[in-house]
């Protein structure tokens, strides 16, 4: 792995990409990635592209490793004491695992949504506000705020009260406020691990469409474990199965990796055919 | 395996569509049996029949539209649902094209015939009914080959059917002939069209098979 990376550089890099063509470019570039848990595998030799301005979907059966996967886009295995990633994971060329990189910088640059939304306890505002005031981002707060509730769908239902606590919004409103808070630090990158598994159809569907928006500005990985969400909003995606070694353990592997129409109209593997007609076990 | 009963669901769809298609041989075969012996009482059954026809090719879109509904399928579950949408749709218009030549054989009763292009129109209905029955094993067999080898069949059938036309051009010069030779231009025009459907319902099992709509189409020419 390349090391010695200057943070800035990173940031610099990605933020001198302000033209080309949706997924013509590439924005991560992972090569034979595996993690383990202390002594047990995680995810085996995962190799594939993120291409900018796409949302690339992850479906899988539990424990094929999908959420390890996403989790290394932005360094969040860092925070698991025995977690170790092998292998490359370029970020525009660069190593995101280099020795000089700073895990702060990469997730500001990669921002990531998870299952459950998880607003501070404080108002709306101030939830949208924090990271970009940490940040330094402190100019004209007030007005990106307003863009970041905006491009998350949200202004105009929150707008008459920005003062009021986050935890007041209903599960779709939090969620979407957490996307917000997400793009206000005007990151490169959004991951989004199962993002509407938790809210109902009406919330899904509003976040179904705000992917669709959020794509034309973002680059978007999403983990699912609704296909047919993968196959609504997703342009790429990959299909994680679980593999069983000889010894008895089980290990996640990356099965195919494809456009999303390919993966649900005529899927090169078995594999993958027998997941997403729900003949999988 | 799991998804048992969506998997009946879809195994009861295919046979039904199988069934339709015993039935649409039937319709075939009883209106050119009908055309040859001039049988006015085998028309009238034949276009009687057609309800039946029609009965299956609603019930299966019926049921799929169901199974869209509830089952959301997708890759060869979905391919295979849409094939079978399309070859329903096929059969019924093969239904409607032999009700077509038993209206006629009805129009053209007691009227002057002539016994070489009746054989000819009897060999034309021989090989489009074998089409029909090709077409429906290279689905039930998944059999690609089988399904474009009907592109072949079906050259034979418009070949007959050109030389159909010329031969009632020929008759222009028997006016007791002429009214009889015009309906069988477009008798021996609805066999043509059955050839064409069992080549359509060839090209879905294509497109069922290998999952590429444009290798279906091209199979077809």
């Amino acid at each position: 792995m390349e090391t010695g990376v200057d943070p800035k550089t990173i940031a610099e890099s990605s933020r001198s990409i302000v033209t080309g063509t949706r997924g013509t470019e590439t924005v991560f570039d992972v090569a034979g990635l595996s993690v383990t848990y202390g002594s047990n595998l995680a995810l085996k030799e995962a190799t594939l592209e993120v291409k900018r301005n796409f949302v690339t979907a992850f479906i899988g059966p539990s424990g094929c490793g999908k959420s390890t996967f996403i989790r290394c886009f932005n360094r969040m295995n860092d925070l698991v004491p025995s977690a170790k990633v092998h292998g490359a994971v370029m970020y525009h060329g660069r190593d995101l695992y280099g020795a000089g990189v700073d895990p702060v910088e990469v997730r500001r640059r990669i921002g990531m949504v998870f299952q459950k939304p998880n607003p501070f306890p404080k108002s709306i505002y101030d939830n949208i506000a924090f990271a970009p005031k940490v940040l330094g981002m402190k100019r004209d707060l007030g007005e990106r705020v307003e863009k970041a509730l905006r491009g998350a769908a949200l202004w105009d239902e929150v707008k008459d009260r920005l003062k009021e606590n986050a935890l007041g919004l209903s599960g779709g409103q939090q969620q979407r406020l957490c996307i917000a808070r997400a793009i206000a630090v005007e990151p490169d990158v959004i991951l989004m691990d199962e993002p509407a598994s938790a809210l109902d159809p009406i919330s899904t569907g509003r976040i179904e469409d705000l992917i669709h928006e959020l794509k034309n500005d973002y680059t978007i990985v999403i983990v699912t474990h609704n296909m047919q969400q993968a196959a609504r909003v997703a342009d790429m995606t990959a299909f994680f199965s679980v593999e069983v070694r000889e010894d008895g353990g089980r290990h996640g592997i990356l099965v195919e990796y494809d456009q999303t129409t390919k993966i649900f109209t005529n899927p090169s593997d078995k594999r993958t055919e027998d997941y997403v007609t729900g003949r999988f076990g | 395996m799991p998804r048992v009963e969506f998997q009946h669901s879809l195994d009861a769809l295919e046979a039904s569509l199988q069934e339709q298609g015993a039935l649409v041989i039937r319709a075939v075969r009883g209106a050119i049996d009908a055309l040859e012996k001039q049988d006015v009482e085998l028309c009238d059954e034949v276009i009687a029949f057609d309800d039946e026809v029609d009965d299956r090719h609603h019930r299966i879109e019926k049921s799929i539209e169901l199974i869209l509904a509830q089952q959301a399928p997708v890759a060869s579950d979905l391919r295979l649902v849409l094939a079978v949408l399309h070859d329903s749709l096929h059969l019924e218009r093969i239904g409607d094209q032999s009700v077509t030549i038993a209206k006629l054989t009805k129009l053209a009763a007691g009227l002057e015939t002539r016994r070489d292009l009746v054989d000819g129109l009897r060999e034309m209905g021989d090989r489009a009914e074998e089409m029909v029955r090709i077409a429906l094993d290279s689905l039930q067999r998944r059999d690609v080959e089988m399904a474009r080898s009907l592109v072949d069949l079906d050259e034979l059938i418009d070949r007959t059917n050109r030389r159909v036309t010329y031969t009632v051009l020929e008759m222009a010069s028997s006016p007791g002939q002429q009214e009889w030779g015009m309906r069988m231009i477009v008798v021996s025009r609805c066999i043509e069209r059955i050839g064409d459907h069992a080549v359509n319902i060839g090209q879905q099992t294509t497109f069922l098979v290998t999952g590429d709509f444009h290798q279906a189409i091209d199979s077809a020419h």
